[in-house]
């Protein structure tokens, strides 16, 4: 899949892999899992 | 002097009103749109010895995705603590809780919706100061349930920016602002 994007201030570009490694550590899933959902 | 009562044709100088305009309770400081696809927002130079508390307010732009936004400060990546209470909207019992121990972020500062938008309110007393950062947020507002969050970031170091993360698929537009509150 494409890697999301993250934006520092007006910069927004691809994250990068090891950004995107990170991301998946923190919890973050592509699709919506969470409580507040519905 | 933080205010000043006018009286019935006195002058208004080009000072004076200057001042007083200028010392409304909270000041804007900056914003922030956000972009296309992003699953992370920085926001810097958002915090600065002119103010200690601070508000976030984020409103517009969708998410791909039903999701909870996370928030944390800029070079502190540990010794986050929260407490979110929050009930259903057709229970009528009390709110449950549900705790964050020492993660690298606050979750449920927000939330976004893929029709209805994103949005999060936090409120920071002291993120700027070497002390440690406290955080309130009364936007866990989901379609069954709402509550609010309550914590810390236990470390005691300046932070002069921040950065909101969805918990699941990415973020677009919408505007993040920043206010301080006036110290005097």
């Amino acid at each position: 899949m494409t890697r999301p994007n993250i934006q520092i201030d007006d910069e927004v570009r691809e994250m990068t892999a090891e950004e995107y490694e990170a991301l998946i550590a923190s919890g973050w899933t592509e699709e919506g899992t969470n409580d507040l959902a519905g | 002097m933080a205010t000043k009562t006018f009286t019935t044709g006195e002058v208004l100088t080009a000072s004076d009103t200057n001042t007083y305009l200028a010392n409304s309770g909270l000041v804007y400081i900056k914003q922030q749109t956000v972009g296309n696809g992003v699953s992370t927002v920085s926001v810097t130079d958002a915090f600065s010895s002119t103010y200690d508390n601070y508000e976030i307010i984020y409103s517009g732009g969708t998410s791909s995705v039903n999701n909870n936004f996370n928030l944390y400060l800029t070079g502190q990546s540990s010794n986050y603590y929260n407490v979110l209470l929050y009930g259903t909207y057709t229970a009528t019992g009390p709110s449950i809780a549900t705790t964050n121990n020492d993660r690298a972020f606050w979750p449920w500062v927000g939330g976004g919706f893929t029709t209805n938008g994103n949005f999060a309110r936090v409120t920071l007393l002291s993120p700027f100061e070497a002390k440690y950062t406290r955080i309130t947020s009364p936007t866990y507002q989901g379609d069954t349930n709402a509550g609010f969050m309550s914590g810390v970031n236990k470390t005691a170091s300046s932070a002069t920016g921040f950065t909101i993360t969805s918990d699941s698929g990415t973020i677009s537009g919408g505007v993040i602002f920043v206010y301080g509150y006036r110290k005097a």
